[in-house]
């Protein structure tokens, strides 16, 4: 028994992980959530909580460039797998042009949702090069936002896929 | 976006959020990313049961397993700390505690919590605890709550009841007895909420030494909260710091002082930080429902079609809520005729405690009920006497020239222009072209419809109004407090008693600020947290009522001119000049068409704190200034009990077209067109925003989301998965135009907007349903309107 946690040893398990870019390595309980080590052991608590049964998608991360709920997998799962949370998204100083569509659009209010919205985003963006306003919202509605009513989230991608587009050309 | 003029400052402008890139990056700080070392989690024991005798408690096996540091049941809470107060005077009042003490009355009420070293460790220790029953007979129906032989909640009470008054204002009877025409109906009110993403959540923490209380949490009414707390605790509240981080959303359901209690005593039993936190279902069975409730409604009107009289039978079922019950009931005064001339009102309410979840503030506190049943009542009305559903509220609308109108109850609406704001909305959509591309749909035989709603958005809750439903006085009006400061090196600092949860405060703060002293919006940091040691605040301070047009802006702009007095008094000194002919500008004060003769606000700032004898005689140090503003336009309810329930007025017209699938009953949006005047509006961006959010929540209520109860008080929706949120595919792209009538009433002209589309949206919805099955012949009496519920109707017609 693991004095500090109260849970057997035997069911801790070494875990490796390249969140953002960076190595990171974690000795984890076999029921932890990919979540749970993000923002618990790693400290990275831009993923958030939102529901915890897969339904509202503000946990959602990147893992191999595919989104995910991070509430709905347990940490182990993701061992030596390549992670994207919100905090890896800007270079620098230069927040990434979903991130910047959400600010012009004014796509965020309570900002909860926003770490998976974006992600969610990046992946659609990934996807498809110039999406219309009808494949957002498919691809925006397995996550929920309680403040903007979607329109500006809606306007933020469009303008992103429009800086993602120029970009490319 | 029209209607809005050319601002000279910032106020007005549509700037985009300052705090915006911390959140975009992850780095926000929510109560759930906040710890501390050695800090505890706590798991809670609910039950399981509506209504039942605990006959076993023992949390002793709990409290054994490694990692946990305490456990609590009801009964140790009730050793160390006094009942809760409750707000209405009941004779005999119950004794409750934030942990149930021998019986439970609803599901999911929490009766021990456990702290241990992880919440997993927490939620494994709630699993020892042995808790057997003695099931109740339980009440979940409110009517049936009222009944002489209903099971009772607390016995001490004798009866469900917790308010049962009438309120009759003009000569109703005559009115009715006068009507060519009176329509009737009774409509059921359901359970919702708005569910912020984030869960409500708490830490608290006890310093050995000194006693000092500090609890972190997203409780949205700190300053009502703080006294709750601290009464519990038995702690002055100079011993009591409470803080609030970033909020990740609010809409009224964000308080729950038992909470922040119990983990307060958590943190004293044990010597550590404690940290709370939610979990989605423990959200959903057990932190707040917008009560339910019977409304049975009929509206008076003469040969013409016009309004005489409304009367409402109005029975709220509060849940188990003893804390804070009425709010549903009361604030429907605020909109009780809505938008029209009606001058007879008879109001009586109850409320009515039953075996289900605590009912609490939510997005529009009882106003989209009311603004449901009257705007429902109207249309009922307009298909009766074969008039146009637009036309008949033309003919009955407060016209613009009657600013100020007093409703009978003693609202009085300060300002608007009704008219043009539905003529507004019917353009936008398109109203004739919907009627038109309406009969052709019909001639195809599809289900397509066409609904208005017309709605005051009340805003500014006056405290006073609960002297109707208390009947004592101590509480009254309604205000918030500000903080502006000038730093040393004229940087500006300000903060307020409330807390933000979305709406853009820091941003709209920064505008108000830089205009009244000359800089720019990014010179100003609004602290985005709150601490009850450090911002100023009152009772009233905190979130709630869109309350922020009607207070916190006239405590900033109160603070910051006090502040630019002081500076113009120092700078008046320095420059030898006259106040009167400087100006502030650009960081500087200067005098008025003389380039170059001026002091810059950090030379101001030096003078103030620490040049100090160059401070022109006599004068005080320091370039600050606090401001507890009061809203003037509050009074204390009259001799016949005419009170203005809240303060401001904003209103709007919501026009929507739908169609009705006949094979499934689902609804899909055709158009959505709302036309909002909120006054003068600080930060457009930031206003459309809300009126999406609120019209977002309104669709939500109306045909998707309900807290189901089975007769035997087992709530059956308890995760995402079947209390449905609208998602993206569920709500359609507004069409939103902006008229502004600047209130009088208010600091700056501006009007609330937070509750704004979840008053009309309800009423709009319905309407274009019932238009839809119109010639199925089909009235709608109940929400939300699902998929299931439409089949069943159009199968029944």
């Amino acid at each position: 028994m693991d004095e500090i946690t109260g849970v057997p040893a035997a069911t801790r398990h070494a875990i490796s992980v390249i969140v953002n870019g960076a190595p990171r390595a974690a000795t984890v309980d076999a029921r932890l959530s990919l979540l749970d080590c993000l923002r618990e052991a790693w400290g990275l608590t831009g993923t958030h909580a939102g529901c915890e049964h897969g339904a509202c998608g503000a946990c959602t991360v990147l893992l191999d460039d595919a989104p995910v709920r991070s509430c709905l997998l347990l940490a182990v799962q993701a061992d030596g797998a390549r992670v994207t949370t919100i905090e890896g998204l800007a270079a620098g100083d230069e927040l990434h042009p979903v991130q910047q569509g959400f600010w012009a659009c004014h796509g965020l209010q309570c900002g909860f949702c926003t770490p998976g919205m974006v992600l969610t985003a990046v992946d659609l963006l990934a996807r498809v090069r110039d999406p219309s306003e009808a494949e957002i919202r498919e691809a925006l509605a397995g996550n929920l936002c309680m403040c903007t009513g979607y329109e500006n989230i809606v306007r933020a991608v469009r303008w992103a896929a429009a800086r993602v587009a120029w970009a490319r050309t | 976006m029209r209607g809005h003029a050319t601002p000279a400052g910032w106020v007005g402008r549509p700037l985009k959020r300052l705090e915006d890139p911390r959140f975009l990056r992850g780095r926000a700080t929510y109560i759930d990313d906040l710890t501390f070392p050695g800090m505890l989690h706590v798991a809670m024991l609910r039950s399981p049961h509506a209504h039942a005798r605990v006959v076993r408690l023992d949390a002793s096996a709990a409290a054994a397993l490694p990692g946990v540091a305490a456990a609590l049941t009801g009964e140790d809470v009730a050793r160390v700390m006094p009942p809760l107060s409750p707000l209405i005077p009941i004779p005999n009042p119950p004794r409750t505690y934030p942990l149930a003490v021998g019986r439970v009355r609803y599901v999911g009420e929490p009766i021990a919590a456990v702290a241990a070293c992880d919440r997993a460790t927490a939620e494994d220790a709630v699993e020892l605890i042995r808790a057997e029953y003695e099931p109740l007979p339980a009440v979940v129906d409110p009517e049936r709550a009222l009944a002489p032989d209903a099971p009772v909640l607390f016995d001490e009470m004798g009866s469900n009841v917790l308010w049962h008054d009438t309120l009759t204002y003009g000569d109703v009877d005559g009115a009715f007895t006068a009507a060519r025409t009176v329509v009737r109906e009774r409509f059921t009110i359901h359970r919702y909420v708005s569910t912020a993403l984030e869960t409500f959540g708490v830490i608290a923490h006890v310093e050995p030494g000194t006693g000092l209380v500090t609890i972190w949490s997203n409780d949205q009414r700190p300053g009502l909260t703080s006294g709750v707390v601290a009464a519990a605790l038995g702690v002055p509240q100079n011993r009591l710091r409470l803080l609030a981080l970033d909020i990740g959303g609010g809409f009224g359901n964000k308080r729950k002082a038992p909470y922040l209690i119990v983990a307060a005593l958590l943190a004293r039993a044990t010597g550590r930080p404690v940290k709370y936190v939610e979990d989605r279902r423990e959200n959903l069975v057990a932190l707040a429902h917008a009560a339910n409730g019977v409304m049975e409604a009929a509206l008076a009107l003469d040969g013409d079609g016009r309004f005489l009289a409304i009367a409402l039978r109005d029975v709220v079922d509060e849940g188990c809520n003893l804390q804070n019950p009425t709010l549903h009931s009361l604030l429907k005064l605020g909109n009780i005729v809505n938008c029209y001339r009606i001058g007879a009102v008879r109001f009586e309410a109850y409320s009515v405690l039953t075996n289900k979840c605590p009912s609490g503030a939510n997005r529009g506190i009882g106003k989209p009920a009311m603004c449901f049943a009257i705007e429902r009542l109207v249309d009922l009305a307009a298909r009766r006497l074969g008039r146009d559903p637009a036309e008949l509220r033309f003919a009955n609308l407060v016209q613009p020239s009657e600013f100020p109108y007093e409703t009978p109850v003693g609202a009085s609406y300060d300002s608007g222009d009704f008219p043009g704001t539905l003529r507004r909305a019917l353009a936008l959509a398109d109203y004739e072209g919907l009627r038109a591309a309406q009969a052709a749909a019909r001639r195809e035989g599809r289900l397509v419809g066409i609904g208005i709603a017309v709605a005051v958005e009340p805003s500014s809750s006056n405290l006073s109004s609960y002297m109707l439903a208390t009947g004592k006085g101590g509480t009254s009006g309604v205000g918030e407090a500000a903080l502006v400061r000038v730093e040393l090196d004229g940087s500006v600092r300000v903060a307020t008693g409330n807390v933000a949860s979305g709406q853009g405060y820091p941003t709209v703060i920064a505008q108000i600020v830089a205009d009244e002293l000359g800089v720019t919006p990014p010179d100003v940091a609004v602290s985005p947290w709150f601490d009850s040691h450090e911002n100023p605040w009152m009772f009233s301070s905190g979130n709630f009522s869109n309350k922020f047009s009607g207070t916190d802006a006239g405590a900033i702009v109160g603070a910051a001119r006090a502040v630019r007095e002081k500076i113009l008094a120092i700078a008046a000194h320095v420059l030898e000049a006259a106040p009167g002919d400087l100006e502030l500008r650009d960081g500087a004060v200067g005098v008025r068409g003389v380039p170059g003769r001026f002091v810059t606000l950090a030379q101001v700032a030096g003078v103030a704190y620490r040049d100090l004898l160059a401070l022109p005689p006599g004068a005080a140090g320091g370039l600050e200034a606090r401001y507890y503003y009061v809203n003037p336009a509050a009074t204390r309810p009259d001799g016949a009990r005419r009170v203005g329930v809240q303060l401001t007025f904003s209103n709007s017209a919501h026009v929507t077209a739908l169609e009705v699938d006949r094979a499934t009953g689902a609804v899909r949006f055709l158009t959505y067109a709302i036309a909002h005047d909120c006054g003068r509006e600080i930060n457009p961006l930031l206003v459309e925003g809300m009126v999406h959010g609120s019209t977002a929540h309104g669709i939500g209520a109306t045909l998707l989301e309900e807290f189901v109860y089975d007769g035997e008080g087992q709530l059956l929706t308890t995760t995402f998965m079947d209390y449905l949120k609208p998602t993206a595919l569920d709500v359609p792209a507004f069409r939103v135009e902006a008229l502004e009538t600047p209130s009088p009433r208010t600091a700056l002209g501006a009007k609330g907007v937070g509750e704004g589309g979840a008053i009309p949206s309800l009423a709009a919805i319905a309407n274009a349903v019932e238009d839809a099955l119109a010639p199925l012949g089909v009235t709608i009496r109940h929400l939300p309107l699902t998929p299931a519920r439409i089949w069943e109707a159009i199968r029944g017609a």
